[in-house]
This record gives structure tokens, C-alpha cells and sequence, in this order.
């Protein structure tokens, strides 16, 4: 590993006065259990790494104000699971951080880092894209929203800035949770990097959204506003098709955890699976 | 027996294992260490052009930059059945991650801040990486003709074939003829704890701890190399964090020896387990069998070519390649057999010895083989297998060790455990399959036992107790001849400073050879205390016994801890023993020695099969194992189902993959699966077969292997019975197996080979 | 611009202060500087759990902290779970139940069912393969390792 500089702001302008000094050359970090790779590995060679956890600001928590959910940056994934109103509102988000690495990763791991590393496996995305998650970024000139759809460019890549930083997920939380399910394909059944994941609701006006993870360059989100999906009624072929249709966005690959037809078929496999999961309620596919 | 052999005692050292004290070799600290960093290469093969060292050089720290120019030339060259293995590359690397130089700094920092700034200038070049690649036609040669002097094969990639037959299998007279192409993949060790090794000069010779398995060969080989006597390089060797085969012979040892040496300063190495991956795996095969069968199911002959890919280097993989294939017609009472294997030269990682020793492969293929034939002939599987198991006594190899056990228990008892005949329910099937495995066919093992003058007991073996447990068992032993607590005994190891010689701790051998020698030195013991005792006691040697911790007298016994005392008498001291134990090697063997046992098991599952993604879910797994006497039963039965989850590994997902010029793909342990706790099936039930009929302490035999050899096998057969897909690879990835149930006909296997295969199948069956 | 930081933590109760590099892991400081090498390495990438130790309550896999990252933190290691000796319920049962083959993983297997234990102290097998789902085991002692966490959740019990 390659030496850096490590800073640990007590205050959010200082964390952003640093990313500013140094950019291109700063990273942020969070919980480390994607950076710290990197760094070992070479891929990514910072001169300095600043730490956000001692930022007075991104404090862990989740925090419920004006029908949001409000999850810091440095919430990590095990206190995400645990929490009673994110079980209660976002099950499908809570069974993907729930799958994210063992005990020890999701102890460590936060939601702002799974998705700013931009994984088009993070097993979190599809559950974020489903649930209409906006990214709050704060950088030099302020304050700013981003959509979780616009958020993912490519593979590592985000909109954020060089500059920028998550400060937090916020999550519109509805009076009536949405059904949603989660499901994913691995190489085994212990911790692993998802060779498919899908995540799908369906809300009571019959409108459906899919999220696609390890499907393309970046996480993806399908959606189907003509109440067919949401039907319990519809045949099983009529479904097939618009679900097909609909994976047509994905443009999965071959690597090493599997080639590109499996994926693609697993894909409508899972999307069938996991939407029969979202409609009956189960909440897990 | 009242004594501890038998009983499930706790492991001995477990205590300091538990806490965090027992020190493995990363754990030792020596002043003015130096620590070492390899420099590789990110290809296959490569000529080297030049290495530029000026700017490592530079690196605040960095003592020691060596290259092949800077070791004695012509580089000196180590393996244990050839010597290809140069220490350091030269001119070319051969396999991805083989060094071309190395870095000794004050700081493991430091030494890879230096690695990385070495500048190599090279050329990729070609590489053969693959069976049919190495074969073909004017391919590339991996090692040197030179290097091969006096080898008819040496302008080729084969680098040795091994040819068995018995009976004449061109006239055998067969009512249907099976035949099939099955490949078993390139799977690493994964020991948990990684390679490495330290080495400092010591006087005016050298000491070496290293995570080795075999510490005397590894004397050996540094002697050799730094032309030193025997007695002036010790080998200390710390119990290895997992062996498996994998740690059995000298890697980078040689390399830290050199260094060392030339710094005058201890040098450290140990291995990331990205380079370990790089210095370690089983050797992957290509086997096909064809196999001759009666109506009845009676086997009429069986042919195996079995094609096993080797690295750049042979390190112990040739032998490996004789040893196992030399069992590849089974257990099985077969009139007529040919077996030819080959081992062939590739640029790849050196393979080398797995848990297994070369048998699991042509086992998956000639078990998978038998489990077609019981379909095709209308015959239930574990009826195919009792017809045909050679009995107890049975010559099932002309000529050699006969069937050693009563191998139709194990078979009944597997059977039995999962429920064989009792209905499967829909998505799931049932398999079963019989493992074999010579036990070693050459050996020496010296022990000593000390028994001191309050009764307690120092010994020492040569063993390394990598988890398979031979601390407990050996204390058990003692204790048992000995009547001494376990707690009163001490077992001193990996030092040949302190230790005698033993060959080597492979071929789960060291509970029946180093089990014996310890039997032997105890026996010692007894004998001089029979001595002592007619003397003190004024009573002639024949009328007293000394056994099983008493010396008995004619008028009393005495516990042998209490008679010590009396006997040694004023000036106390110790009763020594030593054991031997010996098998010689036999002139004219194909193995130069015939097998002092063979390891047998059956492994039957239950498995259900996800038909949309090819998931498979192992709902039971049963590994029944002969093993003539069970010294420790809980660790016998930590053992066998260890090895068979093990197993699962290469079975279900584990593999290397490599990219079109032979680099590994999924190098590391984030793409290299393997299975957790999550991936254990939902039953495991184990059990033993004991009937105390091994040439071992108590009828023991060796065991620790075989309850890996035929799980592939097993979970395969089961798969084709929950789908009727039969698939000839492995693993069996949900991939894999979602392809094989998308084929149409998928029977027909990949391979044009199989499809053959197929076509012959019908002709035989229809009577042609 | 790598200068050092003097860190002060508290490790098995003891109070600690070390000078680190930032690329300096909390794997080790506290292996090479407090010399505690029953925590051990193994794949650096935080797969295998054999790095597991307690960080201010939480187990994590110190190969992935940096040790700065630890200034201020409670730290337990396997060292710090016997007292005078004497092994916990936990890690006798790892020995009564087999489940320590070559032991290597074995501090980290301790580390992550005593966490387990903290947060479940009754857990059903299906939570204990989970629990346990971060450390490899080779030897594959799975069976054994889960019988000797239920065995010392039982032991609780009485």
C-alpha cells in the first residue's frame, strides 16, 4: 500500500476544504471496507484520506423529519438493519444491507459508502432505486439533492464532484410502506458479490419498479406504470414478455462470476421470482 | 482399555489454540529481521529483458535487491522428484506469479514500496495453459530439453506417463460398454494461514522455520543447495495454520536462504494469499474411462486415460499422478484393466499434493462412469458397487495389497444413514459414490519416548500437526502404554534439532507409521522396566509383564509412573525408547512399494436442484469411512467431515480461472470461492466403519482423506437423478448446471469425445 | 504529507499509545507493536475473519481499519477473553465440541460467536451459520464450530 496523508475534520467545511486543497488526490472515507482495498490493491492511490467519522454533522443515525427517512454518511449497515422504522418502511433495503458481507463488513460498511463506490453489484442500489432515495451532497457550493437514478454514471463512477460529499440518504417514507421484495443470485450461499440482484414494488396504484444490480455498468431502474405487473390476475406469458421487455435496459456481461446469458436469464428468473414476492407480500425473494 | 485411546480426548496444545497463544510461524519474532517482498510478473510467460533496481535501490530501508544474476550460476535448481525449479526465474517466467526478483528492507513496508519500483523490461510470450494447448502440435515447451537429459520425452510437454494393466481388455466379452470424458478444474489449498518462512545464518550453518509439512526434506533440499552438512541446517517448523498437502515441499525457502546468507541478517517472506494462490494448487485432470460391463453388472475390464495438467515446474505432481491413478478402476474386482495417465508440463502454477493425492480426479471420472452404467444397465448404484467391491483379501490390483477392510459395510452403512430405497421427494435426487486411496507405500519414522523419574514423559516425533490431530492421538498413545495422564506428558515437535528424522507427514500416514514408532518406543520403555523391575524386585524377567501402564508382578502390580521411581532409584534420571518404524521400498513396484493401507469411504447425498437457476442445495450428506480403529473419535469425525466439505468446495464452485494467456482472472479470496458456514449441507452425518483390522497402533488405519475422495462423484450422480441431466465437469456451478438443464439433449455432453462415447454406448447396448 | 500519528487506545483493558503510519492497519499495530498475534492474517481483503476483534463493541475485521482509525477505541482481542487462564465457556466448548483443527482460524471463529453470543444468547443454528458466515474455516470444521457455540449458548443457560 502506497503511503497517504490521513485528516479527521471535526466539521463538515473542513472535511469539504479538504477534498477542495486536494483535489483530485483526497478520498473520503467512511468505513473502509471498500477503500481500504484499494488502497492495498493499488487501484486507487490518494495523497490523502479524510475521515469522516469524527464530523459532528454526519454523526450516525437515522433520523425521521418531514416524511423522510434521513440516514447519515457514516451510518453503518448493521445499525441500518436493526432499526425498527426501516424494517417497518424499507424491508426490501433492510434484507440487502442485510446481505451485504458478514457481521463484521456490515459493523463497518456504511449505505453512503456501498452506493459512492458505485458497484453496479451494491447489493443496496436496486432497494434505493426502487425506493425513490435521494443522495444529499455537500461541496464547495453548497447543498444538493440528487435523485439516486442520476446518481450512478458507471462503474465506480457517481455525479458527485471530486469535492463533493454524501452527507446523507434521505428516503420519502409514505403512509402506507410500499410492498417490496429483494432477492440475488450468488456463487454461494455465505457472504458473496451478487451475480444478479433484483429488487421490486409495487404500490397500490399498480405502478411497478424494478431495480437491476450486476446487470450493466451501473445500477438500473425499470418501471411499469400499466398495472399488469401488479395484478395478480395477469397470466403467467403476459407477464414473462413485459417482464423481458423491461430487463431489455440491462446489458449485463461475462466475468468471472458468470457469463452474460446466464445472467441475462437468471435475470427474468429473479425479476418473476421477486416480483411474485413483492405482489403476496412476502418481502423477500 | 481403560486408557484414553478410544476416548474423544480434548486436543492437545487446544487451550493455547483457543486463546489466541499457540505460536504459528507468522507469530515469531526475531531482532534485526529483515522482511522480504517478491517482484512478478502480471502475465503468463515472459522472457525477461532486464531488471532495473536502481530506484527500489533507494527506498530509505531497503538492504537487498536480489536477482537470478546475483545467486550462483547456473541458478540453482530444487523439487522433490526433479530438479526443474530454478530458485529465482531465469531468463523466462514460466507461470503467473513466478519471481523474477526479490526485496529485503527493514520494514514490510518498505520492502513493497521497493518491489513496486522495480522496473522489469520483458516480452510476453506464448503460453500453454491448457491440456489440448500443451499437446498440440508444435506447441511451446515449458521446461528446457536440457533440463531433461537422457528423457525420450523431453522435446515434448509430457513430462512422464504411467501405464498399469492387468488382463486383456481387448477380448473381454461385455453385454454394454460405458464410456465417458470428465474434467476435474485447477482448485487452490486455501489454508488459512499463508506460506512463509525465515531464515538467519546460525554459526557456520543456517536455521530455517518455515510453514513447511515435511521438515526433514526440506533440511535436505537447503543442505543440497548451500552444499552444508545435514547437521548444520535446522529446521524449525511450527505447526502449520493448515497444511493440506499444499505445504509438503520447499517453495520460496530456498530463495530466503540465499538472502539471508548474503545479508547476514534474518530474512522473512511471508506470502499474501494472492501469492500463495500463486505457489499452490491441485492438479486439474482430463479423464476418460471406459469401462466393460455383464448384464448382471459383473465389470468385464475398464480403461482409464487420465490426463493430468501440470504446472511449470513438477514439484511433487508426477507422483501424485502415478500414486493416483494407480487406483483409478476403483475398488472393484476387475478381470481386465489398462490405465494410462500422463503428467504434462504447463505454464501455470506449480500443482502439487492435495488432500487426496491425485485419486479424487480419476475417481470423479470412473465413479460418475459407474453411476451411468447402473442406469443404463437398470441396476440400482449401490447394488453395482457391492457386486463388484473386491472383498476382504481380494487382490483387486494383481499383485499388491489386498482389499484390506470389510469395504461392503461401509457401502451398507452409507446406504443405510441416508435412507437408500426410501422415496426422494420432486426436485431432489439421491447419489452415492465409493472413494479409494492407497495409504504411503515407503516410510521411516523414528520416535522418542522419555519417561522421567516422577513418571511423566517427554517424547518427540517428527510429525507436522497441520489440524489433523496427531498431538492428541500420539499423547493418547503414551498415555496409553504408559498409564501416564495425558496431562503428565510432553510432545516435542518440528525442531530437527530436537526431534529424530521422520519422512514426512503425507498420505495420512502419521497415526499408523509415527503411530507404531511411538508404540515401539513405549514398548522399549516396558521392556527396560521389566528389566528393572526383576532386578529390583529379585524376580525373573518371564514371570513379570509390563503393559498397558502396570508392571505386573507375580504378587502385585504397580502402576509403571510409581515403579519408576523405585526403579531408577537414588540417582533417578529416565527410561528412553526409541521406535522405528519402516517400510521399505520394493524393487520392481510400479509405486516402488506396494500401499501399507488404503483409505476407504462411501459419500451419499441428497441434494435438490433449483431448475430455473441450477442452484443445488446438499439437503443430506453422509461420508461413512473405514478406519480399522478410531484412537480419537471426535477427531475422526472432525476429519471426515472437514474433508467433506472440503470436498464440496472443488465440487460446487471452487476453481482458478484463467484468461486467454493464462493469467488467473479471480486471483485472491474476493473471486475464489469457497464454502462457509452458510454452505455446509442441511444434514451431515458421518460415521465409521471400525473393525480394528489396520496395520496401525489398535488396528488403526490411516484416515483423514477419503472422505473427500467421492463427494463429486456423489453429488454429481445425485443431480442426474433429480434432473436426469448429466453434466462431466466441474464444478458444478448453478451455471453449469442451468446449462446442462437448457441443452435439449442433456445427455450429450460438451465434448465430441462424450458424444462418441454416447454413439458406442448405443452400438454395445444394441449387442454390435 | 505520511507523517505519523500518536494513537491512544485501550486494548484487553490495558491503556495503549502508539506512534502509526496512516497506512498502518489496526491487523497491525496489533500484532507487530503490541506483539498480540493471536489475532490473525490472512486475505487482507476482509473475506476470511481471521483478523476478527472487537472494536468499541463490534466485531470487524482489523485488516480493513486503519489504525488511526482506532485512536480513542476500546479494542478486545482473543488475549483478552481468558482471565488467569482460565478459558471461557466459549472456548472450552470450542474444545469439548472438535472444533479446533489447526487453530488458525480459530481466534477469529472465538471472537465472532462471542459477538454473536452478546447479541443472541440463544441463537438457532440457522443464526449461527449466519453469525459465523465471515470467518473460513479450511479445516471445515463448520459442523464442530456450530455445535460448540450452541453448546456454550446451552451452558448459559443452566
Amino acid at each position: 500500500m502506497q503511503s497517504f496523508g490521513y485528516e479527521h475534520p471535526e466539521w463538515l467545511g473542513q472535511a469539504v476544504d479538504l477534498l477542495r486543497t486536494h483535489r483530485p488526490h483526497a478520498r473520503p472515507l467512511a468505513g473502509g471496507t471498500d477503500l481500504v482495498n484499494r488502497l492495498r490493491d493499488g487501484t486507487l492511490r490518494p495523497h490523502v484520506v479524510v475521515d469522516l467519522k469524527g464530523i459532528a454533522e454526519l454523526r450516525p443515525g437515522i433520523t425521521q423529519a418531514d416524511g423522510r427517512l434521513w440516514i447519515s454518511a457514516t451510518t453503518v449497515l448493521a445499525d441500518l438493519v436493526a432499526d425498527e422504522r426501516m424494517r417497518t418502511h424499507f424491508p426490501a433495503l433492510v434484507t440487502a444491507a442485510g446481505v451485504v458481507g458478514p457481521v463484521q463488513i456490515r459493523n463497518r460498511a456504511t449505505l453512503a459508502g456501498n452506493i459512492c463506490n458505485a458497484s453496479p453489484a451494491a447489493d443496496t442500489a436496486p432497494p434505493l432505486l426502487v425506493y425513490r432515495a435521494q443522495v444529499i451532497a455537500r461541496g464547495p457550493a453548497g447543498t444538493r439533492s440528487i435523485p439516486i437514478d442520476a446518481f450512478f454514471l458507471g462503474p465506480g463512477k457517481t455525479t458527485l464532484a471530486r469535492d463533493e460529499l454524501v452527507t446523507a440518504i434521505e428516503l420519502p417514507v409514505r403512509d402506507r410502506p410500499v410492498q417490496a421484495a429483494f432477492g440475488r443470485l450468488t456463487r454461494r450461499r455465505g457472504a458473496d458479490l451478487a451475480t444478479v440482484s433484483v429488487c421490486v414494488s409495487v404500490d397500490g396504484t399498480g405502478s411497478t419498479r424494478i431495480g437491476y444490480g450486476a446487470v450493466g455498468p451501473r445500477p438500473l431502474l425499470a418501471t411499469d406504470d400499466s398495472g399488469v405487473l401488479a395484478d395478480p390476475a395477469t397470466d403467467p406469458a403476459t407477464r414473462t414478455s413485459l417482464l423481458a421487455r423491461l430487463a431489455r435496459a440491462t446489458s449485463p456481461v461475462s466475468d468471472v462470476r458468470a457469463s452474460q446469458e446466464y445472467r441475462r436469464s437468471m435475470l427474468l428468473v429473479l425479476s418473476q421470482r421477486v416480483l411474485r414476492a413483492a405482489v403476496i407480500g412476502e418481502g423477500e425473494g | 482399555m481403560n486408557g484414553p485411546v478410544g476416548t474423544s480426548a480434548e486436543r492437545v496444545d487446544g487451550p493455547a489454540r483457543v486463546s489466541g497463544g499457540y505460536r504459528y510461524l507468522g507469530d515469531i519474532r526475531l531482532p534485526d529481521v529483515l522482511h522480504a517482498k517478491l517482484v512478478t510478473l502480471d502475465c503468463a510467460r515472459a522472457r525477461i529483458r532486464s531488471i532495473d533496481a536502481s530506484a527500489a535501490r533507494r527506498v530509505p530501508g531497503v538492504v537487498q535487491v536480489l536477482t537470478a544474476a546475483d545467486l550462483p550460476q547456473p541458478v540453482p535448481r530444487f523439487g522433490p522428484q526433479f530438479r526443474d525449479r530454478p530458485v529465482l526465474a531465469v531468463a523466462e517466467t514460466k507461470y503467473h506469479g513466478e519471481p523474477v526478483a526479490a526485496v529485503a528492507a527493514e520494514t514490510l513496508a518498505a520492502a513493497e514500496d521497493a518491489a513496486r519500483l522495480i522496473r522489469v523490461e520483458y516480452e510476453e510470450l506464448p503460453a500453454v495453459c491448457t491440456i489440448a494447448a500443451a499437446l498440440a502440435q508444435g506447441a511451446p515447451l515449458v521446461q528446457d530439453p536440457a533440463l531433461r537429459l537422457g528423457d525420450p520425452l523431453a522435446n515434448t510437454n509430457v513430462l512422464q506417463e504411467h501405464r498399469y494393466a492387468w488382463g486383456d481388455t481387448e477380448t473381454a466379452a461385455s453385454d454394454l460398454i460405458v464410456a465417458g470424458t470428465y474434467t476435474f478444474p485447477m482448485v487452490t489449498h486455501f489454508a488459512i494461514e499463508r506460506h512463509g518462512c525465515i531464515a538467519a545464518r546460525d554459526g557456520d550453518g543456517i536455521t530455517i522455520w518455515s510453514t513447511i509439512q515435511h521438515p526433514f526434506w526440506l533440511q535436505r533440499t537447503i543442505a543440497e543447495l548451500l552444499s552444508l552438512p545435514l547437521a548444520k541446517v535446522r529446521v524449525v517448523a511450527p505447526d502449520p495454520g493448515g497444511g493440506f498437502g499444499g505445504k509438503q515441499h520447499a517453495k520460496y525457502e530456498p530463495l530466503v536462504a540465499f538472502m539471508a546468507m548474503r545479508a547476514g541478517r534474518p530474512v522473512r517472506l511471508i506470502l499474501t494469499l494472492e501469492e500463495t494462490f500463486q505457489a499452490v494448487r491441485r492438479t486439474s485432470a482430463q479423464v476418460r474411462v471406459r469401462t466393460g460391463f455383464r448384464a448382471d453388472g459383473a465389470i468385464t475390464f475398464r480403461e482409464v486415460d487420465a490426463d493430468y495438467l501440470l504446472g511449470a515446474y513438477a514439484d511433487i505432481a508426477d507422483r501424485l499422478v502415478s500414486k493416483g491413478s494407480y487406483v483409478s478402476c476403483g475398488p472393484y474386482r476387475i478381470p481386465a484393466a489398462r490405465i494410462v495417465a500422463r503428467s504434462i508440463l504447463s505454464h501455470t502454477l506449480p500443482s502439487t499434493a492435495f488432500r487426496g493425492f491425485g485419486a479424487p480426479q480419476p475417481l470423479w471420472a470412473s465413479e460418475s462412469n459407474m453411476d451411468e452404467a447402473a442406469r443404463a444397465l437398470g441396476i440400482d448404484p449401490v447394488e453395482l458397487r457391492l457386486r463388484n467391491l473386491a472383498r476382504r483379501g481380494e487382490q483387486f490390483i494383481p499383485g499388491d495389497t489386498p482389499a484390506d477392510g470389510a469395504w461392503e459395510q461401509t457401502v451398507r452403512k452409507a446406504a443405510e444413514l441416508v435412507g437408500w430405497g426410501t422415496p426422494v421427494p420432486a426436485g431432489r435426487g439421491r447419489g452415492i459414490a465409493v472413494g479409494i486411496k492407497p495409504g504411503p507405500t515407503t516410510g521411516l519414522s523414528y520416535a522418542t519416548v522419555r519417561l522421567l523419574a516422577d513418571g511423566s514423559v517427554v517424547m518427540s516425533s517428527g510429525t507436522s500437526d497441520m489440524g489433523q490431530g496427531a498431538r492428541t492421538v500420539y499423547v493418547q498413545i503414551a498415555a496409553e502404554e504408559l498409564g501416564v495422564p495425558m496431562d503428565r506428558i510432553t510432545l516435542l515437535m518440528g525442531d530437527t534439532a530436537v526431534v529424530c528424522y521422520d519422512q514426512q507427514t503425507s498420505a495420512s500416514r502419521s497415526t499408523v507409521l509415527m503411530g507404531n514408532a511411538i508404540t515401539y518406543a513405549c514398548r522399549e520403555v516396558q521392556a527396560q522396566l521389566r528389566t528393572m523391575a526383576a532386578r529390583h524386585c529379585q524376580v525373573d524377567e518371564s514371570a513379570i509383564e509390563v503393559a498397558r501402564g502396570v508392571v505386573r508382578l507375580p504378587d502385585r502390580q504397580i502402576p509403571i509412573g510409581e515403579f519408576v521411581r523405585l526403579g531408577l532409584g537414588r540417582l533417578g534420571g529416565e527410561v528412553i525408547g526409541i521406535g522405528e518404524s519402516r517400510k521399505e521400498h520394493v524393487p520392481g513396484h510400479p509405486l516402488s512399494g506396494s500401499p501399507v493401507f488404503f483409505e476407504f469411504n462411501c459419500t451419499a447425498v441428497d441434494a435438490e436442484v433449483d431448475a430455473e437457476t441450477g442452484d443445488i442445495l446438499l439437503v443430506r450428506h453422509v461420508t461413512v469411512s473405514d478406519v480399522g480403529k478410531a484412537i480419537n473419535p471426535m477427531q475422526v469425525r472432525g476429519q471426515d467431515e472437514g474433508a467433506a466439505i472440503q470436498g464440496l468446495g472443488h465440487t460446487l464452485m471452487e476453481q482458478y480461472i484463467l484468461d486467454e494467456s493464462g493469467r488467473i482472472s479471480n486471483l485472491g479470496a474476493l473471486d475464489y470461492r469457497i464454502p462457509t458456514s452458510m454452505d455446509l449441507p442441511l444434514q451431515l452425518c458421518s460415521d465409521v466403519v471400525e473393525n480394528a483390522d489396520g496395520p496401525g497402533p489398535y488396528g488403526a488405519k490411516g484416515m483423514s482423506e477419503g472422505a473427500l475422495l467421492c463427494v463429486a462423484p456423489a453429488v454429481a450422480a445425485a443431480v442426474t437423478d433429480a434432473t436426469g441431466a448429466v453434466i462431466r465437469d466441474l464444478p458444478l456451478t448453478a451455471e453449469r448446471v442451468w446449462r446442462a438443464l437448457s441443452t435439449p439433449a442433456a445427455d450429450s455432453s460438451p465434448t465430441a469425445t462424450a458424444t462418441a462415447a454416447a454413439d458406442e454406448q448405443r452400438r454395445c447396448a444394441d449387442g454390435t | 504529507m505520511s507523517r505519523t500519528h500518536l494513537i491512544r487506545l485501550t486494548v484487553n483493558r490495558v491503556p495503549r499509545q502508539v506512534e502509526v503510519t496512516p497506512r498502518h492497519m489496526l491487523l497491525d499495530l496489533l500484532r507487530d507493536d503490541l506483539g498480540l498475534t493471536g489475532t490473525k492474517a490472512c486475505c487482507l481483503v476482509g473475506e476470511c475473519g481471521a483478523c476478527t476483534v472487537s472494536l468499541d463493541g463490534r466485531i470487524v475485521n482489523s485488516c480493513l481499519v486503519l489504525a488511526v482509525e482506532a485512536d480513542g477505541a476500546e479494542v478486545t482481542t482473543i488475549e483478552g477473553l481468558a482471565t488467569d487462564g482460565h478459558l471461557t465457556r466459549l472456548q472450552q466448548a470450542f474444545l469439548d465440541e472438535g472444533a479446533v483443527q489447526c487453530g488458525y482460524c480459530t481466534p477469529g471463529q472465538v471472537m465472532a460467536a462471542r459477538d454473536l453470543l452478546a447479541h443472541n444468547p440463544h441463537p438457532t443454528t440457522a443464526e449461527i451459520r449466519e453469525g459465523l458466515a465471515g470467518n473460513l474455516c479450511r479445516c471445515s470444521c463448520y459442523a464442530q464450530i456450530i455445535a460448540a457455540v450452541s453448546a456454550a449458548a446451552a451452558e448459559e443457560e443452566k
